[in-house]
């Protein structure tokens, strides 16, 4: 358990040393920012709106930072040859991929837990009181995180940072357009089309599983059964990402 | 004599396109050092030394042939908890300093209670006054140093080390040649590629020769030097470059 450990710790420093910090004053000003222009063109509509704002721009920070650094997390370790002292050691390969994975997974948590902290601050100026339920947005958050984590890592087992990057962004934009998928395969009359894009709707991960945004804007209900599929739904896409990942890099040589 | 590390019929080739036709860097490598032993690997750029350590330490895999390091296979726990292994060149992580780099990887080599050793290391390697100071404002001196130290954090048997004299100044030099040989008076095995001959000659008790992928001697350095020539005073450097030329005649 130690040496996932060692990894998990200097993935973490290495992540957080490169002035990553910066997003989240990116992120404090621009929460700050549009709070207080908002307002007076918002029609009423201000807390719905600044509840909105806050989770999609605390989720998509989120997704940036994944995405950045989990494209090159590998691939700089290869590059700069800094990954011979640590595969030569008695570690395997697969605690070097978990490593690096509950790492940059353990930085983006602390600082999903730092936005939504800012974000209630906010809310708390302008309203007088906290909204507690939206942490819950958190682990969702992290659970969409996790998924696209591990499709950058299974990418960079074998090929190129640019590569595993595209791939991130292609997997989130289709991941979050999953229901329309689902949508198009019901509709469409072509055979191979409506096969094609059922194919793809079950193969491809459903980020909007983990999307609770609307929910807690508009204060819908939230049924726990739903809540426990995305859990189980999230977990399970990421140990198959995981698994699939080890087996590549397992094999992988270093020239 | 035991074994610590043999080769057999290493073979190994490499393409840099699909398009292109592979070429053999090694060919039909078979060596066998012995416990408690100096060995010198020695060769010209591109002879095939660095493939040869990446080779042996599991980096890369042969296309046939194999090694075995204690008897065990090279990508086995057992093969990898009695190595320390030294890159040519090391780049090591910028962002930690020297007692994070060392205490991460005497984590990685199961050495859980580490802060002592760390230090200890540190002190032998002339580092304790640069522990707290990042990876990226040492000098290629004390990186090179910094590595030799991380390959002895698990007190392993054997030592795999490529170039571990490059890129030091002379008293750099004498230091780690002086850790060598007293890792040797341990009872420790020592494996280094080197383009230093005369640091190779000052404490390999045999070399290997590799040139263009094949082995085209071995053995104790003494007699190796003495073999067919008519003087004592033949050093190192002249023996290598003769059969170097000779190789290429």
């Amino acid at each position: 358990m130690h040496r996932i450990w060692a990894i998990v710790e200097n993935t973490f420093k290495e992540s957080l040393r490169q002035r990553i910090l910066m997003l989240l004053i990116i992120f404090s000003v621009l929460v700050i920012v549009v709070s207080v222009f908002l307002e007076p063109f918002a029609l009423g509509e201000a807390p719905k709106i600044l509840r909105d704002f806050g989770i999609a721009a605390a989720s998509l920070f989120g997704v940036l930072i994944v995405i950045i650094i989990g494209s090159t997390l590998i691939h700089k370790d290869i590059e700069k040859r800094t990954i011979y002292t640590v595969i030569t050691k008695p570690v395997k390969r697969s605690e070097i991929i978990i490593g690096k994975f509950l790492g940059l997974l353990l930085l983006i948590a602390i600082l999903q837990c730092a936005m939504i902290v800012i974000h209630q601050l906010v809310i708390f100026i302008y309203e007088g009181s906290f909204d507690l339920p939206l942490f819950i947005t958190i682990p969702f958050s992290l659970l969409e995180i996790m998924i696209l984590l591990g499709i950058l890592l299974l990418f960079s087992s074998f090929s190129s940072p640019t590569i595993s990057a595209i791939m991130g962004i292609i997997f989130f934009v289709i991941g979050h357009a999953s229901p329309d998928l689902k949508l198009f395969a019901d509709q469409v009359n072509v055979a191979i089309l409506k096969y094609l894009a059922y194919g793809f709707y079950y193969i491809l991960p459903n980020l909007e599983n983990f999307n609770l945004r609307i929910d807690l804007v508009y204060k819908l209900p939230i049924h726990l059964d739903q809540l426990l599929f995305s859990i189980c739904y999230g977990l399970i896409y990421t140990i198959f990402l995981l698994y699939v990942s080890i087996i590549i890099f397992e094999k992988r040589e270093f020239k | 004599m035991k074994t610590a590390l043999k080769f057999e019929n290493i073979y190994r080739s490499f393409k840099n396109h699909f398009w292109q036709k592979k070429k053999e860097v090694l060919k039909n490598i078979s060596l066998e050092i012995y416990q408690g032993e100096i060995f010198g690997f020695l060769g010209p750029n591109g002879a095939g030394k660095t493939t040869t350590l990446k080779i042996l330490t599991g980096l890369l895999k042969p296309d046939s042939g194999n090694v075995t390091i204690f008897g065990h296979n090279v990508d086995s726990m057992e093969a990898k908890k009695r190595i320390g292994f030294l890159p040519e060149s090391p780049y090591f992580y910028e962002h930690l300093t020297g007692y994070e780099f060392l205490k991460i990887h005497a984590l990685l080599g199961n050495y859980t209670n580490c802060k002592k050793r760390v230090y200890e290391l540190l002190d032998i390697v002339g580092l304790k006054d640069a522990n707290a100071l990042p990876l990226r404002k040492y000098s290629r001196g004390m990186l090179q140093r910094i590595g030799i130290a991380q390959t002895m954090i698990t007190d392993p048997d054997l030592f795999i080390l490529d170039e571990p004299l490059g890129g030091l100044d002379p008293i750099g030099r004498k230091e780690i040649k002086d850790l060598l040989i007293e890792q040797k008076t341990r009872g420790k095995t020592i494996f280094f590629s080197s383009h230093i001959l005369p640091d190779a000659e000052a404490v390999c008790d045999r070399v290997g020769i590799i040139i263009n992928g094949e082995i085209v001697e071995v053995g104790e350095l003494d007699k190796l030097l003495k073999r067919g020539v008519k003087t004592d005073e033949i050093s190192l450097e002249d023996w290598f470059v003769g059969k170097i030329k000779k190789n290429h005649a």
